[in-house]
């Protein structure tokens, strides 16, 4: 619908440019972003900047509070678990696997989406309506329950679990590609590229993906905070991460019959899994917000 | 033309199943071991039970006589037996089924219940502090990992107040007889004289499952219904309405809410499947003896015949429930019946 502009000031910069000044004064999403950017720093430099090894035991030290109670030890900030090694390194390596692998996950998911969506977007006939009604069953089953399967014949381990959730995540992605992609070819000005004599090579990569691919970053970003929760869910129902692997779910899960005596080994993965979905959704919201201003204007 | 709609829907749950199927059933080949005792659940056999299983299974024919067979045998409820239990597959399902269909049914009623009255609430005031008060715990509500918030929920009221036990249906004082399989209805049928405290205390042990299950579809239903009564509040007859004169109140009640609660319904029955999915790690954190814990359970074990039926079990639910939702929403919605030629 047509908005009236009282002020009629041309704006000329770039779409990017313009995307990104409504993405700053998202507060929240720049709040995410900032915490997302550490997150992936600290997934790549966690074994440097760790203060002890992952394994590293210290037999004087055993189930230290963190150190701002009475009890706790200034050399292990976070506390330390019952075999006496310290939960600041080993959260932050955590990083690395939870976070980490999640977003090589969703990748590999963005670049076989992206393919196998566009394929199916514009393939049309029998070949399309198989394809859908493959993606309607796999569709309808979620994508925790489609990883367990999927684990339950790989058996359970930390690789197979990001195999797992890569072919568990497929079928929402590629199901949203091809929508974004059919709405686009749809368009007035792909016909008239078409009119134009442009192949159907042209018309993907000339007239559709300088369109669709910011909305491909968000579908990312939602691959990407599923993908962190099924992957610390999978390792807290020990079917992915084995301890002593650090990954964040796996870690929750080892420490669970401490609760009640070391609450602080079970409560701080769980901050930082939480941390890593928020400030994902967080972008990906503000994201999708800003394209629907961006549109509006 | 409704008619038709309900046929193609049908030739599509009927597409499903079958594609369920053959999936199943070759999941007794993939899986790690003979395929003989993947189906048939008996691990080691000699040399006459092997003839007979053989026979019983066809399995000197070809893969689509066995198929035919498996259907067959699921059919007349022959799921097989458990390497772990040494019983019927089928006998555990009917057995577990209940106890996660309460939970999540329970779940789903509690989200339904306070998601959409609340995405409305926030939508009547938006951009104004309860709509982003609302909005920001939905946020953190929806990026909650479910097993840390059922941990906390542990932690806080059964482990520091001692409100709520952390596991089990119902208090071991009491033996209700399983009839219906659903707990408080077995216990209103149940006839002896501690009725009441049965129930109380059945109802204690639901109060955290519940919760914790509900928050992801509660928040998902906030955001949802928000965004859709955003959208049609956006529309030029909400405009016109506006213009005549009438209020907030009468604008949302009678215009809005019917064009915006439609799409919601459609999301009503797509949570479903996402419910049993996160009722099967609740189930595991609190001990609740449904499929779901029963399904994981059989991975460690490498049960390989009831991770099949589980499976099966589940995803036939789920299924059901997705396209029992699309038809609904169809019923309801005149305008949706037109899209369906061709599209997803």
């Amino acid at each position: 619908m047509a908005k009236f502009n009282l002020f009629s000031e041309d704006s000329n910069k770039s779409p990017l440019a313009r995307l990104w000044r409504k993405f700053k004064n998202n507060h929240p999403a720049l709040v995410g972003l900032w915490v997302f950017i550490a997150f992936s720093l600290l997934a790549a430099t966690a074994p440097f900047l760790a203060p002890y090894g992952v394994n590293q035991q210290h037999s004087d030290a055993l189930l230290l509070p963190p150190s701002w109670n009475e009890m706790g030890d200034v050399r292990f900030i976070l506390g330390t678990d019952d075999l006496g090694r310290d939960v600041l390194s080993r959260l932050m390596n955590g990083a690395t696997y939870t976070f980490g692998l999640s977003v090589v996950a969703a990748l590999i998911t963005t670049v076989i989406g992206v393919l196998v969506g566009t394929f199916a977007g514009i393939s049309k006939g029998i070949r399309s309506s198989f394809l859908n009604h493959l993606l309607d069953v796999t569709l309808s089953i979620p994508s925790l329950l489609l990883a367990i399967i999927i684990i339950a014949i790989l058996g359970p381990g930390l690789m197979n679990t990001v195999w797992a959730i890569i072919l568990a995540l497929l079928p929402q992605f590629i199901h949203s590609i091809r929508n974004l992609i059919v709405d686009e070819l749809g368009k007035d000005y792909v016909t008239a590229y078409r009119l134009d004599g442009a192949s159907k090579w042209h018309i993907l990569s000339r007239g559709i993906f300088p369109n669709v691919y910011e909305y491909i970053v968000v579908i990312f970003t939602m691959a990407l905070s599923t993908a962190i929760l099924d992957i610390a869910a999978l390792g807290f129902l020990k079917l992915g991460a084995q301890p002593p692997t650090t990954e964040w779910g796996a870690i929750l899960a080892e420490n669970l019959g401490l609760i009640y005596l070391a609450p602080w080994t079970v409560a701080l993965p769980g901050v930082l899994l939480f941390l890593a979905v928020l400030s994902t959704n967080l972008v990906g919201d503000g994201l999708r917000k800003v394209l629907q201003a961006r549109k509006a204007d | 033309m409704i008619l038709d709609y309900i046929l193609r829907r049908l030739g599509l749950l009927f597409f499903m199943v079958l594609l369920l199927s053959i999936f199943t059933f070759s999941l007794s080949y993939l899986f790690p071991g003979d395929p003989l005792s993947n189906l048939s659940g008996i691990p080691d056999t000699n040399f006459t039970q092997n003839a007979q299983l053989e026979e019983k299974y066809l399995f000197n024919s070809n893969y689509f006589m066995q198929y035919i067979a498996f259907v067959g045998r699921i059919l007349q409820g022959d799921w097989g037996m458990s390497f772990a239990s040494g019983s019927s597959v089928f006998a555990h399902v009917v057995d577990l089924i209940p106890a996660t269909l309460e939970l999540s049914i329970y779940a789903l009623f509690i989200s339904v219940l306070v998601g959409v009255p609340v995405g409305i609430l926030a939508s009547a005031y938006n951009k104004q502090w309860p709509d982003k008060f609302i909005s920001s715990t939905a946020m953190i509500g929806y990026s909650m990992p479910i097993f840390w918030l059922a941990l906390l929920l542990i932690m806080v009221f059964s482990l520091k107040l001692g409100w709520f036990p952390m596991s089990g249906r119902v208090s071991l004082l009491y033996e209700i007889p399983a009839s219906t399989g659903f707990i408080l209805l077995d216990i209103l049928l149940a006839d002896f004289p501690y009725n009441g405290l049965a129930m109380l205390d059945a109802l204690h042990h639901l109060t955290l499952p519940t919760i914790v299950l509900a928050m992801y579809p509660t928040t998902v239903l906030v955001r949802f219904t928000r965004e859709s009564m955003l959208k049609v509040m956006d529309q030029n007859f909400i405009k016109t309405a506006r213009a005549k004169g009438l209020t907030r109140g009468q604008l949302i009640i009678h215009h809005a809410l019917r064009n915006a609660l439609l799409p919601v319904i459609k999301q009503i029955g797509l949570q479903f499947s996402t419910l049993i999915t996160l009722a099967m790690i609740t189930e595991v954190i609190f001990s609740w003896p449904g499929i779901g814990r029963w399904l994981i359970d059989s991975i460690y074990q490498r049960d390989y015949p009831a991770i099949q039926g589980g499976l099966m079990a589940v995803s036939l639910f789920i299924i059901i429930a997705t396209i029992m939702a699309e038809l609904t929403y169809t019923l309801l919605d005149p305008l949706s019946r037109n899209q369906a030629h061709g599209k997803v």
